[in-house]
């Protein structure tokens, strides 16, 4: 009798030095209290003679990853394996759990140092107050854990999801402009929880602080507030003093946000500079949000035989993704997976292809202490002595194929009914389209 | 005593020799001469000499190296040597010379003939495990013959003997040899009777004056000068290669030594380190004694006995277990249960090799392993399969196997075993132990099987951590990690198709013998029950599979342990003198497997063995069963000399047909390859062919080997360099083209194309064979040979030579059509198709790989074979759990991305070291594409080929296994 349900994931925090446990997430049933102790005793005993447990793999794709964080935080990740029926990425070979749990634990750990700031989870004095603190996580650490949002892909890209809006020159200016007014050298417009314009420095922050942002103006934006003045740490950039982030609700699926340090504050900001900048562009963000979740404004045809795209920009660390709700299905041919599941095969194709092909580069980000503890996602990537450009993968469901070049990744998925020679065709004309209209 | 018996053996094996030579002399092939060939003494004596090795439970691993060293570094370089010729051994000669000088000397100084090394090798362990003694009276007999007959010495310098012909120059030198005084631990040998250290650790015979009766009794405790009369094979001294009979060891670690002081010296080693000897020696500056020199170069000059056979042996384990000591690995059997009133410590570890610093540290955290084991189950609803650890820099995974109430742990690097992979690699080794010793209780809960576990772990451990140093000794190429583990985890055998006629006598050969009905084993003979039934049998000829008449799991259970013990690169090396190998077995499929068997008909219980016996290049593997049809086994019986002689029978009469088989391995391949080299652009690609073409030991063996093979040298040789620039075109192109459908190559003439000359060469080739009278049945002279000892009765399936060469030209025919790869060039560079039930794979044979040669090529096989482990993972994951090798688990749960069909990766290379600033390096891109079908027969699929062509893989697959059958 197995204790987590089938394809669910729970999520263990607990001190490091002590083991007192600090929060369970996920998962509606919690794991008895002797479990996690048993989970956290193992990793202590090993450390203890010097050997550290990282992650462990059960027979039917359950997993288990700890990690500690700056000697004080200990998170383990646990996913039952089984088959999850429609759930989420259940059910994937080993190493892909693998690589979204790791994920998954460096996301939640900068999330908490988002909100709480490093100096306080590195240095525990009263356990009790930061159990207490905690809880103020637990809205984004959730969003993290459920994955609910369809459509993004940035926690497991580390790439911030993009939206390349029809007139993007505009946008840019107006962002800009904005955020210079609110002595801020940081803004970025946010339209369906990706980023539409930013300014330059935004995207000078690490990729995976720009990825949490975004995550955390997703989490404030569904609150419903029309603005809020949300106090952040930067994991990278400045884990121990905190910024402002004042958020601004523009129109339904809009929100624009500025980093800026005591001034100015909300109220001048919303009532002055608000108005003054981002009335006269309603028209444009109604053109902007109309783009929805296809990403890519209308002057990009895209070829009809592709059914999902994952494009990423290896340097500015932007992605644009979508999947494509077909229309003219051939009859006689296998039906097309579902738009969930598209979302979810896509998924699973990146982080195959990045597990044993392409490399990640995340050289900005990673401290080689951390590489250290999750090299075994990337040990097989280094032992190729030729370098990988293309892959592609056919299943049952539908053929995959990836594409890397010095500047760009880009993932796709197409239907069955395309015969595989010409799958390297489709790839190579989608990248150098949506290149050529959007600068992407 | 030791020392005794083993002159007696001694001699009489180097007078046997000398008849050998004699009798090759003559060159001809009939059965006798044959077998007193392939072995030195065995068509004499009364027991085989494999006899005494026989251990207390039956098993028996013989292991004999051939006598040809040398002979076997030539004929590696030599691409169509047969048999090999007479070989004369100047150690025996010289000896016999100075036996005759010297005959009333009592000395004990050795010889060092390659197979006496083994047999030495062999009294020494018989020394160290004296309970294994077989009954005092021959011994008493043999000690009785070794008193009589006179002992033989190969001293280079005997004090008075030559000083007429030989001026001496006494010369000093220092060598510094390796010692290890914990090899000692093992050895129970009194030190006394023997030299001592001198003799044990060192490996330096002395013999005292006064025991050689030369020097008055009553001066025997004077100091005496340390001469060295004799080398212990295998010892430090000898291998370092410097020290000769005769020199004079002088100081050791300039401490001055004589027999006074030596021991004392000795002893002071703590433990292993590397120590300097200083010697006088004797120059020889003479030229008339040279033969003299000759045979002591001789002796230094063969190459040493790779590590590989030193550890099938069972010597030298600590010393290569000690050159790994630093990686972590461990494998433990724990025992999950817990016995509350247990007082004594570390009582659940049943077994754990091996003991090293880095595996304490693992042993150190086993509450982990049993911890997790025990616990997440509950948790996520599955049994634990591997864990990952960090031990400082050194990233290891730890595999679990539960059975019943205790549970296997093997730990491994990372860098050796991706995580990927790492349980077909456990699988494999659980599955091959459960075939040698029934289960994984019954092999590691029985005291006395921990020096064999031992033996075998260090092998699996060897094998993965350090394979290159196993080989070095040895000539086989560099070993290629991925591709090993990718090749042996298939489930599959390396297979070698033969052209038809050779096939049908090797069947008919093995079909002969598996019917049991020679003379002494048919049950009329005796009015017995017979002992055994063979089941059926395999033959691998030089680590290939040419023949097999065992159901698929079988033949899986036996070529896992042939893989484990390496016996499959060791035959192919041309050094096993005979190889016996003899034990009870349980296969895996014949032990759990019964529901699969038709309703109405039971398995018979009965028990199983394995009977390996190779020859040269040739191996069998028999499996027997006793019980069933057959009397039953009683207790553990040894191998059954019958049965070992038949099956020798049957190996020195395939070698027969080896001249057909070598042909077959010589022809060009087919289906034709092409080498990455050749596609990377002019500047490069023509500098490399040139230097092939002068050095390549490849090529020079190409133009001996046959007039087709130079003929398609020369044009390979010279188109490719003509057109190659052509195609650095075409190639650097490739990068900016981006549709696939249009490829490159077409645009080039077909008949300009440098890469489908090996085509045209094998086409020449064939022509000139079908018109030469009698093809390959002339030039190999193989079937008149083959006829005459076995065939008595025509066989009705003998269609005679008409329909021989009818069937020759039809297969040449569809050799020549072999071209996998459409479009006008050849772009294949590898390929692997694997026959999933059969259980066998093709791949291009080593030699055609080596043909090649290249720098690219190599790198661009490696980079295939580390690909294959992906996308073979990939396929094994959607596979139901049945068709897996590791079948002992249920797989439950399918894969995220569901099942796939196929998956393939497309790579760049770029050439190493590229120099010129100005221009970017050339690029060259290629496929590795894994195809899996299912319909009409499940095969799986691997290519490798240059992207200038879209390829349907399903096609290929097609095209290669037509016409594949066992």
């Amino acid at each position: 009798m197995m204790m987590l349900q089938d394809g669910s994931t729970q999520l263990l925090c607990l001190t490091a030095s002590s083991g007192v446990p600090l929060f369970t997430r996920g998962a509606s049933k919690q794991l008895p209290f002797s479990v996690i102790g048993s989970l956290n005793g193992v990793h202590m005993f090993g450390g203890g003679q010097g050997v550290v447990l990282s992650c462990c793999e059960t027979e039917d794709g359950g997993k288990v990853v700890w990690r500690v964080f700056h000697d004080s935080v200990m998170l383990i990740a646990v996913a039952a394996g089984g088959q999850g029926g429609a759930g989420r990425s259940s059910s994937s070979s080993s190493k892909e759990v693998e690589a979204r749990l790791q994920r998954l634990l460096e996301n939640v750990w900068s999330c908490m140092v988002l909100v709480l700031g490093q100096d306080e989870l590195a240095n525990v004095r009263n356990v009790e107050r930061l159990k207490r603190d905690l809880r103020s996580c637990f809205g984004l650490i959730d969003q993290l854990l459920e994955d609910r949002h369809e459509g993004i892909l940035g926690n497991l890209t580390h790439c911030a999801d993009s939206l390349l809006p029809p007139n993007p020159a505009l946008l840019q200016d107006a962002v800009q402009g904005f955020a210079q007014a609110a002595d801020s050298e940081f803004g970025c417009l946010v339209v369906h929880g990706r980023i539409a314009a930013a300014t330059e420095k935004w995207w000078r922050l690490a990729p995976q602080e720009v990825v949490l942002l975004s995550a955390l103006m997703r989490f404030l934006s569904a609150s419903g507030s029309s603005s809020c003045d949300y106090p952040v740490f930067l994991p990278h950039g400045s884990p121990t003093v905190a910024h402002r982030l004042l958020r601004f609700h523009l129109l339904p699926g809009a929100d624009v946000c500025v980093l800026c340090g005591p001034t100015p504050s909300l109220h001048r900001a919303e009532s002055g500079l608000v108005v003054r900048f981002w009335t006269p562009l309603v028209e444009t963000l109604r053109d902007c949000l109309a783009v929805g979740e296809r990403c890519l404004p209308g002057s990009v045809s895209l070829r009809p035989d592709v059914l999902a795209l994952l494009l990423i920009n290896r340097e500015t660390r932007r992605s644009v993704s979508c999947v494509r709700t077909s229309t003219n299905h051939p009859p006689g041919h296998p039906p097309l997976p579902s738009k969930t599941r598209c979302w979810e095969l896509l998924k699973l194709f990146y982080i195959f292809s990045t597990t044993r092909y392409f490399t990640q580069e995340e050289t900005l980000c990673v401290s080689p202490e951390e590489r250290a503890q999750r090299g075994n996602t990337e040990d097989f990537v280094l032992g190729f002595s030729h370098q990988p450009l293309q892959c592609y993968l056919v299943s049952e469901e539908c053929k995959s194929y990836g594409l890397q070049t010095p500047q760009h990744q880009l993932f796709l998925l197409i239907p069955l009914s395309v015969p595989t020679f010409a799958l390297r065709t489709v790839a190579t004309q989608t990248l150098s389209d949506i290149v050529t209209a959007t600068g992407f | 005593m030791a020392a005794r018996h083993y002159t007696t053996e001694r001699t009489v094996s180097s007078g046997q020799t000398e008849e050998d030579g004699a009798e090759q002399d003559s060159n001809d092939s009939d059965r006798e001469s044959a077998s007193s060939f392939s072995s030195s003494d065995y068509s004499d004596d009364l027991e085989p000499e494999w006899l005494d090795d026989i251990q207390k439970n039956g098993e028996l691993f013989y292991l004999e190296l051939s006598e040809g060293e040398e002979e076997a570094a030539l004929a590696q370089a030599a691409a169509n040597q047969g048999v090999s010729t007479n070989h004369v051994r100047f150690s025996e000669k010289e000896a016999e010379i100075i036996t005759e000088q010297n005959k009333k000397q009592r000395c004990g100084s050795r010889a060092k003939g390659e197979p006496t090394l083994k047999r030495l090798a062999r009294i020494l362990r018989r020394k160290r495990r004296p309970s294994q003694r077989r009954g005092g009276g021959k011994d008493g007999g043999k000690d009785n013959s070794a008193l009589s007959s006179p002992p033989t010495s190969i001293l280079k310098n005997q004090p008075g003997q030559r000083q007429g012909v030989t001026i001496q120059q006494q010369q000093l030198k220092e060598v510094c040899v390796y010692l290890n005084p914990k090899r000692l631990g093992g050895s129970s040998t009194p030190l006394s009777d023997s030299g001592g250290l001198l003799e044990v650790l060192l490996g330096v015979v002395h013999r005292p004056s006064w025991s050689r009766g030369q020097v008055d009794p009553a001066v025997v405790r004077q100091e005496e000068r340390l001469t060295v009369h004799g080398l212990i094979p295998n010892s430090p001294a000898i291998k370092c290669g410097q020290i000769l009979i005769g020199d004079v060891l002088v100081a050791v670690d300039d401490v001055d030594v004589t027999s006074e002081n030596i021991e004392r010296v000795l002893s002071c080693i703590p433990g292993p380190t590397q120590v300097k000897l200083t010697l006088e020696t004797v120059a020889l500056v003479d030229g008339s004694s040279a033969s003299d020199t000759s045979s002591v170069r001789k002796t230094k000059a063969s190459p040493p006995v790779s590590q590989l056979v030193r550890l099938l042996w069972g010597e030298d384990t600590a010393e290569l277990q000690m050159s790994i000591g630093h990686i972590p690995h461990i494998v433990m059997y724990l025992s999950l249960k817990l016995d509350s009133a247990s007082p004594q410590e570390e009582e659940e570890i049943l077994y754990q090799y091996p003991v090293s610093e880095a595996s304490s540290q693992l042993k150190g955290v086993r509450g982990i392993f049993l911890t997790l084991c025990d616990m997440l189950e509950n948790v996520t609803g599955g049994r634990i399969i591997s864990s990952s650890l960090l031990l400082g820099k050194h990233l290891v995974h730890v595999s679990y196997w539960k059975e019943s109430n205790n549970l296997l742990v093997i730990g491994l690097p990372a860098e050796r075993v991706p995580l990927l992979y790492l349980q077909t690699v456990v699988g494999d080794v659980v599955r091959t132990l459960k075939v040698m010793y029934g289960s994984l209780d019954s092999a590691f809960c029985k005291v006395d099987h921990a020096p064999r576990l031992d033996h075998f772990f260090c092998l699996f451990f060897q094998q993965l951590i350090q394979p290159s140093r196993l080989r070095e000794g040895s000539l086989a190429p560099p070993t290629d990690v991925s591709g090993t583990l990718f090749l042996q985890g298939l489930p599959a055998v390396r297979w070698l198709t033969l052209p038809p006629e050779i096939k049908m006598e090797v069947d008919t050969v093995l079909s002969d013998f598996e019917s049991s009905d020679f003379g002494e084993m048919s049950e009329d003979f005796f009015g017995l029950r017979r002992l055994y039934v063979i089941l059926g049998s395999c033959l691998f000829y030089k680590s290939y599979l040419i023949a097999n008449h065992l159901p698929k799991e079988d033949l899986l259970d036996v070529c896992l342990y042939c893989q484990h013990y390496c016996l499959l690169p060791l035959a192919s090396e041309q050094r096993v003198g005979q190889l016996v190998i003899w034990r009870e077995v349980f296969p895996q499929q014949r032990a759990n497997g019964n529901s699969t068997a038709a309703p109405g008909y039971d398995q018979p219980q009965g028990r199983h063995f394995l009977l390996i016996v190779g020859l040269r290049h040739f191996m069998q593997c028999v499996l027997l069963e006793a019980g069933g049809c057959a009397s039953p086994a009683l207790g553990s019986p040894g191998p059954d000399c019958v049965y070992v002689d038949q099956v020798k029978a049957t190996l020195l009469q395939l070698e027969a047909l080896e001249a057909g088989i070598e042909e077959r391995l010589n022809a060009p391949p087919a289906p034709c390859l092409s080498c990455a080299d050749w596609f990377l652009p002019a500047a490069t690609a023509r500098d490399r062919l040139d230097s092939l073409a002068s050095s390549s030991p490849v090529f020079s063996k190409l133009v001996k080997g046959s007039s087709a093979g130079s003929r398609g040298r020369s044009l390979f040789g010279e188109k490719a360099r003509r057109s190659s620039p052509q195609r650095s075109l075409s190639d650097s192109g490739s990068e900016g083209q981006m549709d696939a459908g249009s490829g490159s190559g077409s645009s080039m003439a077909p008949g300009l194309s440098p890469h489908s000359t090996p085509d045209s060469a094998r086409k020449l080739g064939g022509r000139r064979d079908s018109l030469g009278s009698g093809g390959s049945d002339g030039s190999g002279g193989s079937g008149g040979l083959f006829k005459i000892p076995r065939m008595k009765h025509p066989n009705p399936f003998y269609l005679g030579t008409l329909k021989k060469t009818l069937t020759e030209r039809e297969t040449e025919e569809m050799y020549n059509t072999m071209k996998l790869t459409s479009g006008a060039e050849n772009t294949l560079f590898h390929y692997v198709l694997m026959e999933t039930v059969q259980g066998i794979f093709i791949a291009p044979t080593h030699r055609e790989v080596a043909q090649l040669s290249g720098s690219i090529h190599p790198q661009l096989i490696r980079n295939f074979h580390h690909c294959c482990l992906s996308i073979r993972a990939a396929f094994q994951q959607s596979l139901p759990a049945r068709g897996r090798r590791a079948a002992d688990r249920p797989q439950g749960g399918g894969w995220g991305l569901g099942p796939v069909k196929e998956h393939g990766v497309l790579f760049q290379c770029k050439p190493e070291n590229w120099t010129d600033q100005r221009k970017p390096a050339p690029t060259m891109t290629y496929w590795v594409i894994g195809r899996m079908l299912l319909e009409p027969v499940p095969q799986e699929f691997y290519v490798c080929f240059h992207d200038s062509v879209a390829e349907v893989p399903v096609e290929m697959a097609f095209r290669l296994s037509f016409g594949l059958a066992l």
